[in-house]
C-alpha cells in the first residue's frame, strides 16, 4: 500500500515556486546561521546553537511539508475542517492558560512541547483557513446573497481575534484578517457589504483611537524612531542603521555589526534586517523578489482553481498566499519602519519551529493542491465540480 | 442551465476581484522596493553615521615607557604589563544581586566592592584595584560581575631596587617620572599612548580595527653611563662603611676620568624604589648631589695646583711650616703637629694646613677663588639631575686673609661630592675638564683645559705619596695598582658654629696613579663610631670600591701584588 502510494509519487508542478522556497530557505538558513553565532556563543557558549537547531527545524519542515504534499488529500482536509477550526480555538485557549502557555517578553504567545516551542497562532492561522475555504465552498449562494453567510465566518473570526489579542499577538491579528477578508472578497462576497463592514472596522479603530489615544501614538511612533532612540524606537532605529549600512553590495557575508547585540531579535523577527546589512540593496531586492515569486506562483494556482469553480482547493491556496504574503509585508515592513513594530517572523526565513513547520506545510497543500488540480491525476479529484482550466 | 450561467458573471467578477487583489500586493511590494532604495541609498549617508556614532569609539593603544639600563644594557628600570580594574558604579549598583559572586574573592571581595562603589553611585568610572598581576585580575573578572572593567598599565620595576634607586628614582602609579632620571629625564623615557578607531560591539567588545588615528609611541630608552658592578659595589662598600662607623649618611661617586661619565653614584640611607612603602623622606636624597659639605684638605691639591700653574714652586720648592701654626689675622691655624721645613709634596703627604695657608697668602688674592671656579666649584655639574644643588663658591671683590687661608684648606665654600669628583678629574685627566654625564658617552665630548697637563700630573704623582706609608691616608692603597688621593676630615657646620665633635670624613682619589681611569670620591657623614678621620673611615672604602671596579673595567695591573709590603711606592715621598 506504502509501495503503491510512491509509485504513484508524482513531481511536484510548480517547479518554479519549490525552487523560490529552496532559495527562501537557503538564505534563511545562511543568515541565522550569521545573524546568531555571537548571540548563541555569548548567552549559550555554543556559537552554532541556533545554526543547528534552524537545520533541524529545516528538516522537519521539509518532512511534514513531503507528507501532507504525499498522504493529505484535499477531500480528507475538506472533511477535517471543523475539526481543525476546533483545534485552533483549543491551542489558542491552551497558550493562555498559565502554566501551559510561556510568556516571552510579556506576551503568552508559546507552548513549551517536548523541548520545542509551539507558536498555537501559527496552526490557528491555517486552521482557521481550511475551515473558511470549507464555509465558502459551502455556502457561495448565502455568501453572495445574505448578511448572515458573510457575518458567520467574521463572528468566529472575532472570537479568534480575540483569543489571539489576549495573547498579545497584533501580527497574528492583522496577517489572519488580511487573509480571511482576501478569502471573503474572492469568495463573491457583494462589494457594498464589504465596503460597510470595512467602514464599521475603520470607525471602531477611531473609536478606541479616540478613546486611548496614547495606543495610538504608541503605534505610531515607528513613524520617527530618532525621537526615542534609546527607548522605545531603539529596536528599529537598529534596524535602519542595518539597512543604512547595507548601502549596494552589503558589508559582506558575516560582517554585520548591528547582529553584535545592538539590534535585538537579530537571527528572528529582524533577520531581514541583518541580511540587508551583509547583502545590502542587492540581497534585500532578491529577497523581495523571491517573495514576490512565490506569492505571485500561488495566487495564479489559486485564482486558476477558482475560476475553474474548484473553490475548497482554490480558496485555501488563496488563504495560504495571503497568509505569505502578508507576514512576509508585514515583516519586512516593520523592518525597514514602514509598518509598527510586531512580533512576526519572515515565512521559511526567520529562525522558529512553528513557523518554518507550519510554512512548509502549507507550501506541501499548495503542491498538493496543483497536483489534484492538474489534470494528470484526475482520479484524485473529487468528481464533479473541478475542472481543467485549459483544454 | 442557470448555474453555467451565473459562474460566468462570477467569473467575471472573480477575474476583477483578482486583479484588485494583485494589485493590492503589487502596491505592498514597490512600497518595500521603494524603502529599500530609500534606506540603503538615499539614507545611507545618514544611517551609516548614526551607527558610526553607536558603534565606533576611540581606544587608547598602549605603550610603555623607556627602559632605563646601565651602560652595558643591563636593565635598571623596566616597564611591565599590568591590569588595572574599574568599574561602572551605576551598572555594578544596579546589578546588586550578582555581587555575591564575588563572596570570598582574594583580590577583592563582594564587602570590598560595595565599600568602594557605594558612595560613587552617580559615577561612571572609579579605580578598584589598580596594577594587579594580570592572573588576580582574571580572578575578579571571571566572576562576571556586571560594571567591572579591565585595562591595560604599566607598572615600573626596579631590578636593581635600592642599589641604584637614587639614580634611577621612581615613577608614580600613573608612570610619571617623580625622582632621579625617571623624573630628569621625563620627556625622553614617556610612553605616548596611540589612539584608534574600533567598532565595538554592545557589550564593549573590539571586533574591527577601523584605523590608527595616532600611533603609539613608546618612550625611548636611556642608557645610563652607570657600571652596574661598579655601582653594587659602591653600594656594598658604602652601606658596610657607614653601618660600621654608625655614620648618618655617606655618598660614593665614581666618574670614568676620560670621558667625564659617572660610573656610580650611591648614598646612604637608601630607599627600595619597588617597594615605598613607609619611606623616610630623608632617604630619597640622592646625597651626593643635594647635600653640600666642606671640601677641607681634599681641595689642598687644588691650591698646589694653582701654585704650580702659576710657576711659583716645584714639588720639590721648600716651605717652612715651623712651629706647626701660623697667624692670621686674629687666627690661628694649626698643624696636626709642627712638620718643621717640607717641600711642597709634603705639605700634601701630611696635609699641612700651615703649607697651604702659605702659599695661598703669597698668591693673587684672586687666583684661588679663580682656579677653584674652573674646577666646577659653585656651579651646576651640568648633569640634569632634580635637586642639585650648586654648592657655594664665594667670589669677593676683596678678600681677607683669613678667608683667603681658609679657602686654601677647604674651609669656607661648599661642593657636592660630584663636584669634588669633578674637580679631581680634572687633575687625573691630564688638567682638561670634561663635561659630566649621567647617560653613555659614544662620542668624548671636548674638554675644557684647566691646567696645564705638566701640574695636572705632578699634582697626581704627588697624591701617590698621601697613600704611602707616611701619609694620612694608607688604608686607600689598592692590591696592584698605584693610586693617589688626598683625605678630608671637616667639622661639620651646625647651627652653633663648627662642631667640635662631629665630623664628615672624605677621601678623594684617583686610579691608576700612571695612568688615571677612574676618579671616586667617598664622603662619610658624621662617623659617631671611634674612628673619624677620612683616611680612617672613606679610605677604606675607597680602596675596595676601587679594586673592584678596576678589575670589572678590565684595568690590567702594573705591579705584583705585594710590592708595596716595604712600604715604598714610585711616588714616594722626597
Amino acid at each position: 500500500m506504502v509501495l503503491d502510494r510512491f509509485a504513484l509519487f508524482d513531481a511536484p508542478r510548480d517547479q518554479l515556486l519549490l525552487v523560490a522556497v529552496g532559495c527562501l530557505a537557503l538564505m534563511g538558513l545562511v543568515m541565522v546561521t550569521s545573524a546568531s553565532l555571537q548571540i548563541a556563543e555569548t548567552r549559550l557558549g555554543s556559537p552554532f546553537y541556533y545554526a543547528l537547531r534552524h537545520g533541524f527545524f529545516l528538516g522537519m519542515a521539509v518532512m511534514a511539508g513531503a507528507t501532507v504534499y504525499l498522504f493529505v488529500p484535499f477531500s480528507l482536509l475538506e472533511k477535517l475542517r471543523y475539526p481543525a477550526l476546533f483545534a485552533s480555538l483549543v491551542v489558542l485557549a491552551l497558550v493562555l492558560m498559565p502554566g501551559i502557555g510561556r510568556e516571552v517578553n510579556g506576551s503568552q504567545r508559546w507552548i513549551s512541547l517536548a523541548g520545542f516551542n509551539v507558536q498555537p497562532s501559527e496552526l490557528a492561522k491555517l486552521g482557521f483557513i481550511v475551515y473558511l475555504a470549507g464555509y465558502i465552498n459551502e455556502r457561495q449562494q448565502e455568501l453572495r446573497e445574505q448578511w448572515q453567510g458573510f457575518l458567520r465566518p467574521l463572528g468566529l473570526l472575532s472570537v479568534l481575534v480575540l483569543l489571539l489579542l489576549m495573547e498579545p499577538d497584533f501580527g497574528a491579528v492583522v496577517v489572519l484578517g488580511v487573509a480571511v477578508m482576501g478569502m471573503l472578497f474572492l469568495g463573491g462576497v457583494p462589494t457594498l457589504r464589504f465596503l460597510l463592514v470595512g467602514l464599521a472596522a475603520v470607525m471602531l479603530a477611531a473609536l478606541v483611537a479616540v478613546a486611548q489615544p496614547y495606543r495610538v501614538a504608541r503605534l505610531m511612533s515607528f513613524l520617527d524612531p530618532w525621537a526615542d532612540q534609546f527607548g522605545g524606537g531603539y529596536q528599529l532605529t537598529q534596524s535602519l542603521i542595518a539597512f543604512g549600512r547595507g548601502h549596494w553590495t552589503g558589508a559582506g557575508l558575516g560582517n554585520s555589526v548591528q547582529k553584535l547585540f545592538y539590534l535585538p531579535e537579530a537571527h528572528t523577527d529582524f533577520v531581514f534586517a541583518v541580511s540587508a546589512e551583509e547583502l545590502g540593496l542587492l540581497g534585500s531586492m532578491i529577497m523581495v523578489s523571491l517573495f514576490a515569486l512565490v506569492c505571485w506562483r500561488i495566487f495564479r494556482s489559486a485564482i486558476a482553481m477558482l475560476e475553474a469553480g474548484d473553490l475548497f482547493r482554490g480558496q485555501v491556496v488563496l488563504g495560504i498566499g495571503l497568509v505569505l504574503a502578508g507576514q512576509a509585508f508585514i515583516n519586512m515592513g516593520v523592518n525597514m519602519g514602514l509598518l509598527p513594530t510586531k512580533g512576526l517572523t519572515l515565512p521559511f526565513v526567520s529562525y522558529g519551529g512553528s513557523s518554518l513547520v507550519v510554512c512548509a506545510v502549507m507550501l506541501g497543500l499548495v503542491l498538493r493542491a496543483q497536483r489534484e488540480f492538474e489534470p494528470a491525476s484526475p482520479r484524485r479529484r473529487p468528481a464533479g465540480t473541478a475542472r481543467r482550466r485549459r483544454p | 442551465m442557470k448555474k453555467p450561467v451565473k459562474k460566468k458573471v462570477g467569473n467575471t467578477s472573480l477575474r476583477f476581484r483578482f486583479r484588485f487583489l494583485v494589485g493590492f500586493w503589487l502596491v505592498c511590494a514597490c512600497l518595500l522596493v521603494f524603502r529599500a532604495v530609500d534606506l540603503h541609498v538615499m539614507q545611507h549617508d545618514f544611517l551609516a553615521r548614526q551607527g558610526d556614532m553607536r558603534n565606533l569609539r576611540i581606544e587608547p593603544l598602549a605603550a610603555h615607557r623607556g627602559v632605563i639600563t646601565d651602560r652595558d644594557g643591563r636593565p635598571l628600570a623596566v616597564s611591565t604589563p599590568v591590569t588595572t580594574l574599574w568599574a561602572n558604579p551605576r551598572e555594578v549598583i544596579e546589578n546588586r544581586e550578582q555581587w555575591s559572586l564575588l563572596a570570598g574573592n582574594d583580590v577583592l571581595d563582594s564587602a570590598e566592592l560595595a565599600r568602594r562603589v557605594m558612595p560613587y553611585s552617580e559615577r561612571e568610572f572609579i579605580y578598584l584595584v589598580r596594577h594587579l598581576a594580570p592572573e588576580q585580575a582574571r580572578k575578579v573578572l571571571d566572576a562576571g560581575v556586571p560594571g567591572i572593567y579591565s585595562l591595560t598599565e604599566y607598572r615600573r620595576y626596579y631590578p636593581a631596587g635600592e642599589v641604584a634607586g637614587h639614580i634611577v628614582g621612581f615613577t608614580n602609579i600613573d608612570d610619571v617620572g617623580q625622582e632621579g632620571i625617571e623624573l630628569s629625564m621625563e620627556q625622553t623615557l614617556r610612553a605616548h599612548p596611540g589612539k584608534k578607531k574600533v567598532v565595538r560591539d554592545l557589550l564593549g567588545r573590539v571586533i574591527q580595527d577601523i584605523e590608527i588615528l595616532e600611533p603609539a609611541h613608546s618612550g625611548n630608552d636611556v642608557r645610563l653611563s652607570i657600571d652596574l658592578r661598579i655601582q653594587y659595589l659602591a653600594y656594598r662598600e658604602l652601606l658596610t662603611a657607614v653601618n660600621r662607623h654608625k655614620a648618618r649618611g655617606g655618598s660614593v661617586v665614581i666618574l670614568d676620568s676620560r670621558t667625564g661619565e659617572i660610573l656610580a653614584m650611591v648614598n646612604q640611607p637608601a630607599y627600595n624604589p619597588n617597594n615605598r612603602a613607609g619611606l623616610a623622606p630623608a632617604s630619597l636624597r640622592n646625597r651626593a648631589v643635594t647635600d653640600v659639605f666642606e671640601p677641607g684638605s681634599t681641595v689642598k691639591p687644588l691650591t698646589v695646583a694653582a701654585a704650580l700653574e702659576a710657576n711659583m714652586v716645584t714639588p720639590r720648592t721648600s716651605v717652612d711650616t715651623r712651629p706647626g701654626s701660623i697667624r692670621v689675622g686674629s687666627k690661628t691655624i694649626r698643624d696636626h703637629r709642627n712638620y718643621g721645613v717640607i717641600d711642597i709634596t709634603t705639605v700634601l703627604t701630611k696635609s699641612s694646613n700651615v703649607g697651604t695657608t702659605k702659599l695661598a697668602l703669597s698668591m693673587d688674592e684672586h687666583m684661588l677663588p679663580a682656579l677653584f671656579e674652573q674646577f666646577g666649584f659653585g656651579h651646576s655639574t651640568g648633569i640634569v639631575f632634580p635637586g642639585e644643588s650648586d654648592g657655594m663658591l664665594p667670589l669677593r671683590a676683596q678678600w681677607r686673609d683669613i678667608e683667603r687661608a681658609a679657602l686654601s684648606y677647604g674651609y669656607g665654600l661648599s661642593v657636592t661630592a660630584l663636584q669634588l669628583a669633578q674637580a679631581y678629574q680634572v687633575l687625573a685627566n691630564d688638567g682638561v675638564r670634561m663635561p659630566l654625564s649621567m647617560t653613555r658617552v659614544s662620542q668624548p665630548a671636548v674638554g675644557e683645559r684647566v691646567l696645564r697637563a705638566d701640574t695636572a700630573r705632578a699634582i697626581v704623582s704627588m697624591l701617590e705619596t698621601v697613600v704611602s706609608t707616611e701619609g694620612t691616608a694608607r688604608r686607600a692603597r689598592v692590591n696592584g695598582f698605584d693610586v693617589a688621593g688626598k683625605t678630608g676630615t671637616v667639622h661639620k657646620l651646625t647651627e652653633n658654629g663648627y662642631a667640635d665633635d662631629r665630623y664628615t670624613g672624605l677621601f678623594a682619589g684617583v686610579a691608576p696613579a700612571d695612568d688615571p681611569q677612574l676618579v671616586a670620591v667617598v664622603v662619610i657623614d658624621d662617623p659617631r663610631g671611634e674612628a673619624y678621620y677620612g683616611g680612617e673611615v672613606a679610605a677604606p672604602v675607597f680602596s675596595r670600591i676601587v679594586t673592584g671596579a678596576l678589575r670589572a673595567m678590565h684595568v690590567q695591573p702594573e705591579k705584583t701584588p705585594g710590592r708595596f709590603a716595604g712600604g715604598d711606592s714610585p711616588g714616594g715621598r722626597t
